[in-house]
């Protein structure tokens, strides 16, 4: 079984970009006749690249490409080559050439930093910021804005601009979708967005209207507005804050967040993502590339998963049912303990359901722990999501990432040796135990007590009548351990962020309580 | 005037019928092609006829059809560039309308050099009648078997489609052109891969302009070397010369290239009302303006080039003393604001800012530093983008500069036109509503 974590090698802050842009060492082609690989020097430094091969892409396997600034290019788009920042000299060559498009030749010597192409970046960045509001305070993108920090490496400095800027006055603040908000007078038009539309979730909902000086971006249905499934993705590569994504707008600085590498655990991709959190806070998540894994996407669902966590209506104290009440009430962990333990002295049988969100660390530790907590216990896990039986039942929703099965861990739970329980036979048991991390399905058992225990919210709670009590526990981003993902990659994770609450780790609970 | 190329007999009543274009050898030179010669022959006397693109660029067109693989794997399409937009030029609609067949013809003939089935004609979308007229002149053709299947009893098939454009100016870059023809956004392409390799949907295609196929007839006809000997040594051929402005008989006039633009000024009656002769721009807008003291140069693509300008389409503007060259200047400028189709940052940003501060000068509130940031801006323009656009558009705001400086200047001091009494405040704006520019005096 494969096994990896996040992709942490190359952080996004180490890079100096606001995605991740890697693209690993040339393979050497194998076999007897096998020519060797094609070289290019980059100002001094050769490089091996593969045929077919960009100068940027040349650069990118030797992770040098960061020193190339760029608004058009993203690793993950068609090359459109429009934005005329990622200009090299190339030596030979009678014009500047954008490294982006043009392809890199065996025993080119290319630089990109000689006088002419620092000329030819500073008239770029004067050109792009004529027009550009220059509304950095109030931005949300100000601090990782791709045209503020090039500005500050290559921009002229002072302005030579004294005409009128142009304003769209309809487009200065306008809903592109109920996530999407455009500001149209802050666009660099560089179409990222566009080309992402068109070319990697083939919905085509985002088009330029117009041209020239007065090109401007508009949904391709405006009463409909944008239609697909990874908006958030725009404006994670909007290079300025054009678009901005409406949960974050004017919620956090970009300055002030932690980031920290975890797994989104929507769904059962196990997409990689950077958690960007200030005092234990989670304000947002953003895709993390890993080739493997999500490429350089997370669909919304993942992206907007951050409230959970920061949830107000989540359980994060112990609660029991006192004895006679009519609805459980929160208590301590003392009181919860005591009330646990005489529940499983008086079972016969228990029923243990285990989340197919449960780490892989977690359900070994249940398995070992499990036995020793009443006479006799049937250990099974428990999915949830409507049609999905076993991790065989899981399919792909669209042609990138988002699966029908809503649970991160269902393959790893199996090759655990769990079965999945179907929902309905009580197996014989007198008192069900359910751990799960949010994501399994809440399945109501009316007839005999129930013990919940995990990550749990009011409402869901709320629908046990005999519930008698709940243990809380740590959401995927509070913990560390692995998922083995829908396509039976095992990913390891660290801890995010602090659990805010009450809440324990599986294994002290399990000292508690048995 | 016997050794005229198209417009020999374009005073003849019903000139653009099939029946009145046969009277004159028509279709004599598609048939001796496709019946007796190669593709390759036909490439190779074209070569020899130093026959030249007459779009603007004025690449060399045999060696155009040369760079066609020449294997039949995958279909080639053929496109006749009928995007006619440069200001100041107005050919190809003469072709259009008044000698439609020799284009058609022309278009055969290369589909046989080339190997292709299928032609399209690009037609600019403001051009209603004329397509009316050549859509008449394919159906006659096609009717008497020029265009179809097995022409001439050869194994030859080809047949011609219209597409209408939809106003663009920058439809006339080739790539641009095809783009616009697959129905996507008119905005020119990345090259490499250039169109004889990628070209309209993807497949090898050959794009030329209107007056270049519609040349090809009399090369095969006459001869590659009757050709060639009217023109100079490396451009063969008459060619049409579209004189506009402030001359006494403005219009269309087909003559040899080593004709020097003093003799094409004379030929089309001097300056009108005698007045002195102020500038000229010698091949559409986006070329260079030449001063008064500069016209003794030959028309040709590289005497042009030598004299800092181009041929480009063959639209003389001639000025006079009357014009105001700030104000020309901002007028071109702002036609070139409007028409930067946005792709590449110094164009769509460049184009505006110009236009702007031209604007502003002519108005008279331009400052002595505005006068050096124009070649500045202009530097930081040409050749740094994927097209000619922004080359074209550093056309006319360098060369008003570098060569009226003192009118600039006059403006900047006086706060007004110095032509113009301060009354007559030139207000170019742009309608909000439609997006095209209206200019009220």
């Amino acid at each position: 079984m494969p096994s990896s974590g996040p992709n942490t090698e190359i952080s996004k802050t180490e890079n100096g970009l606001n995605y991740c842009s890697t693209r690993g060492p040339a393979i050497q082609p194998q076999g007897p006749e096998a020519k060797p690989l094609p070289k290019i020097t980059i100002d001094g430094s050769v490089i091996e690249f593969m045929p077919g091969d960009t100068i940027m892409q040349a650069a990118e396997r030797a992770n040098v490409a960061a020193d190339i600034p760029r608004y058009c290019y993203h690793p993950g788009l068609p090359i459109a080559g429009t934005c005329r920042m990622c200009t090299v000299e190339v030596e030979k060559a009678p014009k500047l050439m954008t490294s982006c498009s043009t392809p890199a030749g065996d025993g080119m010597v290319v630089h990109t930093r000689s006088e002419k192409v620092m000329k030819s970046r500073t008239g770029v960045m004067e050109f792009l910021l004529t027009n550009h509001p220059l509304d950095c305070p109030v931005c949300d993108k100000a601090g990782e804005c791709e045209l503020q920090d090039y500005n500050y490496e290559y921009g002229p400095g002072t302005s030579r601009f004294v005409e009128e800027k142009r304003v769209f006055k309809e487009a200065t603040t306008k809903n592109l979708s109920d996530k999407i908000v455009l500001n149209m007078n802050r666009c660099v038009h560089c179409e990222r967005c566009v080309r992402f539309t068109d070319d990697v979730t083939k919905t085509n909902d985002l088009v330029m209207l117009n041209r020239g000086w007065k090109k401007e971006l508009a949904a391709t249905d405006e009463q409909r507005g944008l239609w697909n499934d990874y908006q958030g993705c725009l404006t994670d590569f909007c290079p300025v804050g054009a678009l901005t994504w409406s949960d974050f707008r004017f919620e956090k600085r970009v300055w002030f967040l932690r980031k920290d590498t975890s797994i989104c655990d929507r769904c059962s991709k196990g997409c990689n993502i950077e958690v960007h959190s200030e005092k234990e806070v989670v304000y947002r998540y953003l895709p993390l590339f890993n080739e493997k894994v999500n490429g350089h996407w997370i669909c919304d669902e993942g992206r907007a998963s951050h409230n959970s966590i920061m949830d107000p209506a989540r359980v994060v104290a112990p609660m029991v049912r006192p004895e006679g009440g009519q609805k459980p009430m929160a208590t301590s962990w003392e009181t919860l303990v005591v009330d646990v333990k005489k529940h499983l002295k008086n079972s016969k049988k228990v029923l243990f359901l285990v989340g197919t969100d449960a780490t892989n660390e977690e359900v070994q530790t249940i398995k070992s722990q499990a036995s020793r907590l009443a006479n006799q216990v049937e250990l099974l896990a428990y999915n949830g999501t409507p049609g999905i039986n076993s991790g065989k039942d899981n399919k792909p929703l669209d042609h990138l990432l988002r699966q029908s099965d809503k649970t991160p861990n269902t393959r790893g739970v199996e090759n655990a040796g769990l079965k999945i329980w179907d929902g309905r036979d009580n197996h014989g048991a007198d008192l069900v135990i359910y751990y799960r991390c949010g994501r399994a399905g809440a399945q109501v058992i009316q007839s005999i007590p129930i013990i919940l225990w995990g990550v749990w919210n009011d409402q869901e709670s709320k629908k046990y009548n005999n519930l008698v009590a709940l243990i809380p526990g740590l959401a995927t981003q509070e913990k560390d351990g692995s998922y083995t993902n829908c396509d039976g990659i095992t990913q390891n994770f660290k801890m995010a962020v602090k659990h805010r609450g009450l809440g324990l780790s599986v294994n002290k609970v399990f000292e508690l309580i048995s | 005037m016997s050794n005229l190329v198209i417009t020999k007999h374009l005073h003849e009543k019903d000139s653009q019928k099939l029946e009145q274009y046969l009277l004159h050898q028509g279709y004599k030179a598609a048939e001796k092609a496709l019946t007796t010669m190669t593709g390759e022959q036909v490439v190779d006397e074209v070569k020899k006829s130093n026959l030249r693109g007459r779009g603007g660029a004025g690449f060399p067109t045999g060696m155009k059809w040369s760079f066609m693989p020449k294997d039949n794997k995958k279909p080639k399409y053929l496109v006749c560039n009928a995007d006619e937009g440069e200001p100041g030029t107005f050919k190809d609609r003469l072709i259009l309308t008044k000698n439609p067949h020799a284009m058609i013809e022309g278009m055969l003939i290369a589909s046989h050099a080339i190997g292709s089935n299928v032609g399209y004609v690009y037609i600019r979308g403001e051009f209603h009648k004329e397509a009316r007229v050549l859509q008449e002149a394919i159906l006659e053709a096609r009717k008497a078997g020029h265009l179809g299947k097995n022409i001439y009893g050869t194994n030859h098939h080809f047949d011609i489609f219209i597409y209408k454009g939809a106003g663009a100016y920058i439809c006339g870059e080739e790539t641009a052109l095809l783009n616009s023809l697959e129905g996507k956004r008119g905005e020119p392409r990345l090259k490499p891969p250039f169109p004889a390799q990628v070209g309209a949907y993807g497949m090898p295609s050959c794009v030329n302009n209107v007056e270049t196929f519609a040349a090809v007839p009399f090369i095969l006809r006459e001869g590659a070397p009757a050709f060639a000997a009217m023109g100079t040594e490396k451009s063969g051929g008459t060619r049409l010369f579209c004189v506009s402005g402030h001359v006494e008989r403005p219009g269309v006039y087909e003559l040899p290239l080593t004709i020097s633009l003093r003799e094409l000024i004379d030929h089309c009656g001097g300056v009108r009302g005698g007045r002195k002769l102020k500038a000229v721009i010698p091949g559409g807008a986006s070329a260079p303006m030449l001063r008064a003291d500069e016209i003794d140069v030959k028309m040709d693509f590289d005497s042009l080039a030598k004299a800092g300008t181009m041929a480009g389409s063959g639209g003389v503007i001639v000025m006079d003393e009357t014009v105001c060259i700030v104000e020309a200047a901002s007028v071109l400028l702002r036609f070139y604001e409007h028409e930067s189709c946005g792709q590449c940052s110094q164009c769509r940003e460049g184009s505006h800012w110009l236009a702007r501060m031209f604007h502003r000068i002519e108005n008279g509130s331009g400052t002595e530093q505005d006068l050096n940031f124009i070649s500045e801006i202009c530097g930081n323009m040409a050749g740094q983008t994927i097209c000619a656009f922004a080359d074209a558009v550093t056309g006319p705001a360098l060369s008003s500069i570098r060569k009226f400086r003192a009118e600039f200047e006059a403006h900047v001091k006086q706060g007004c036109c110095p032509l113009k009494p301060k009354h007559t405040h030139v207000n170019h704006t742009v309608d909000k509503g439609t997006g095209r520019g209206a200019s009220h005096a």
